[in-house]
């Protein structure tokens, strides 16, 4: 195989994967673009008949795409805060203290991973029904923060564990308090990693449907849960088109920033491969 | 990315395990009301049922007996198992080859091809419904160059029971791909090339060599699609047919537009019945990897 490998030649099979590829994940993408920048585009003629961003101005004087907009980013921060604060003190007392139980609390997080997401979502809805959370702001918070737990504990976990001892040891040594030694030391090494998480962590809250649509609706309306309604019931294609296109922006971040983590490989093994 | 054992890391100080204990308390309390809590009391719910006078419970299966003799919930749990049995099977015909050009090349070419596998898992699921109605649905870009080139139109798989097949496979070939490719890093090059050397062809090299060293993986990989699309929502509710409809659409009904909580919740405990071979499987093969 490796000789294979060698040898100069043109690469068939990577060209055919290349194209098809290409066809079947960028070309369904470029349609909605396209849509997004058109102002008419009738069946059949293969190009839109008027491009322009008449949509955009439509699109963005609506005032539920705003406060869709609004609802998203203030969930997704409410979230992402909240996560950070519960979940970077557990990682840290996960990674460097001992107590009883700590393997299975550890492993404890995988357990909302374990069942199909969607039924573990009705068995909760059924418990918030009870208490009156469905329909309500919290309701929709306390859903999308149990599914970032997994990700703030075990991501920063690693962090914490990387962070070299003798570092902090020699802080400690020349006689730096354990909570300067933590800002000084520990935090600035551990930083990048969890700063990773915490952007996951808020475009996965960004992009969360099924528990916004399952608790929410119809008073908790988020970006994907209009987008639903839009699909569902909205003729002028392109008000979806220019929603979509907004609705990628968090996702166009974090794919700047994560290219790199996903690529290594030790993001599939955090999937149990 | 392992838990180090604590002996390594700990200095033996009294009161610690109790500061631990309260660091993790809050986040091990969220698992337990809103994971565990929720699933004993699903089952506790559909088996201890409350007697038609409101006077007392008793146990009893009728909620399941009614779901099992109903024949449009079986429809609905059929489609469901056709669909997650096509799709893990064409995630798998589409990713090992992928992943084994992956393995086996580099350069410019190959790092494009991972790229796009990837690329998927950057597009929320609903945006992707959105553009493969666009794309495949009536009068979508198909028809439109189909119809430019003087060819019927194609039978739109939107609101079929292909639909929600193509957009799900579509949304799992990243994280297939990525599992599989990192199977594949445990088999050595040696190994492949002792097989060549004694004259084994491409298919046997496959066979023989690689798949046994990968078996692991796929396992994962099926699993990871099982648990993800057997209770898939979004997908199967934006583009699949009104009836029979997959599970999840199937329970939101239920649950919203139904207003029957707990025949909702006995359809997500078969659901749970169905997976739970898979979710220990999946758990178990990432505790593994991340024990110490």
């Amino acid at each position: 195989m490796a000789r294979l490998l060698v040898e100069k030649r043109i690469d068939w099979v990577g060209i055919g994967f290349a194209a098809v590829l290409s066809i079947i994940i960028v070309f369904p993408l470029l349609v909605v673009f396209t849509w997004s920048v058109t102002n008419v585009w009738r069946y059949p003629s293969v190009i839109p008949q008027e491009f322009g961003l008449r949509f955009w101005g439509a699109t963005l004087a609506r005032a539920d795409v705003w406060s869709s907009i609004t609802m998203s980013l203030t969930l997704a921060t409410v979230v992402t805060l909240l996560s950070a604060l519960i979940c970077l003190p557990a990682a840290y007392a996960f990674a460097r203290l001992d107590f009883p139980g700590r393997s299975i609390l550890f492993f404890s997080f995988l357990a909302g991973h374990a069942f199909p997401k969607f039924g573990l979502l009705v068995a909760i809805a059924a418990i918030f029904l009870q208490l009156n959370l469905i329909g309500t702001f919290w309701g929709v918070v306390l859903i999308q923060l149990v599914g970032t737990l997994l990700f703030m504990i075990w991501i920063p976990v690693a962090a914490f564990q990387s962070v070299d001892r003798r570092m902090e040891e020699a802080a400690r040594d020349v006689g730096a308090s354990p909570a300067r030694v933590f800002w000084s030391i520990t935090l600035p090494q551990a930083g990048p990693t969890i700063a990773a998480a915490v952007l996951l962590s808020f475009v996965g809250t960004f992009y969360e449907t099924e528990g916004a649509w399952l608790i929410g609706a119809p008073q908790i309306r988020t970006m994907p849960v209009l987008m639903i309604s839009f699909i569902n019931n909205q003729p002028v294609i392109q008000y979806g088109a220019v929603l979509s296109v907004l609705l990628w922006i968090p996702s166009f971040v974090a794919l700047l920033f994560a290219r790199r983590v996903i690529s290594s490989g030790s993001f599939a093994r955090g999937f149990g491969a | 990315m392992s838990l180090t054992p604590a002996s390594d890391i700990v200095g033996k100080k009294p009161g610690r395990g109790l500061s631990g204990l309260l660091l993790v308390a809050i986040p091990v309390f969220l698992v337990c009301w809103m994971v565990i809590w929720p699933i004993l009391s699903a089952i506790w719910r559909t088996v201890w049922i409350r007697n038609d006078g409101g006077t007392g419970s008793s146990f009893s299966l009728e909620t399941y007996v009614f779901f099992f003799s109903d024949q449009y919930s079986l429809n609905n749990l059929y489609v469901t198992l056709w669909t997650t049995a096509v799709c893990a099977a064409l995630l798998l015909v589409i990713c090992i080859p992928i992943a084994l050009y992956l393995r086996f090349s580099t350069g410019k070419l190959a790092a494009y091809v991972q790229g796009l596998a990837i690329f998927p898992m950057f597009v929320p699921s609903i945006i992707l419904s959105y553009a493969l109605i666009r794309v495949l649905g009536p009068n979508g870009t198909v028809d439109l160059l189909l119809n430019a080139v003087n060819l019927p139109k194609i039978r739109s798989p939107y609101l079929t029971p292909w639909g929600p097949v193509i957009g799900l496979v579509w949304d799992n070939i990243p994280l297939t791909v990525l599992i599989l490719v990192s199977g594949l890093g445990s088999v050595s090059n040696q190994s492949i090339e002792a097989a060549r050397d004694v004259g084994a062809g491409r298919l046997a090299t496959f066979w023989y060599i690689i798949l046994p060293r990968i078996s692991n993986s796929i396992l994962v990989a099926i699993s990871f699609t099982v648990l993800g699309l057997f209770s898939a929502f979004t997908l199967p509710y934006v583009l699949g047919p009104a009836a029979p409809e997959m599970m999840g659409p199937f329970m939101q009904r239920t649950f919203r537009d139904l207003n029957d909580p707990v025949m909702a919740i006995t359809q997500a405990v078969i659901a749970f019945g169905f997976c739970i071979v898979f979710g220990l499987f999946y758990v178990r093969s990432v505790a593994k990897n991340r024990a110490p």
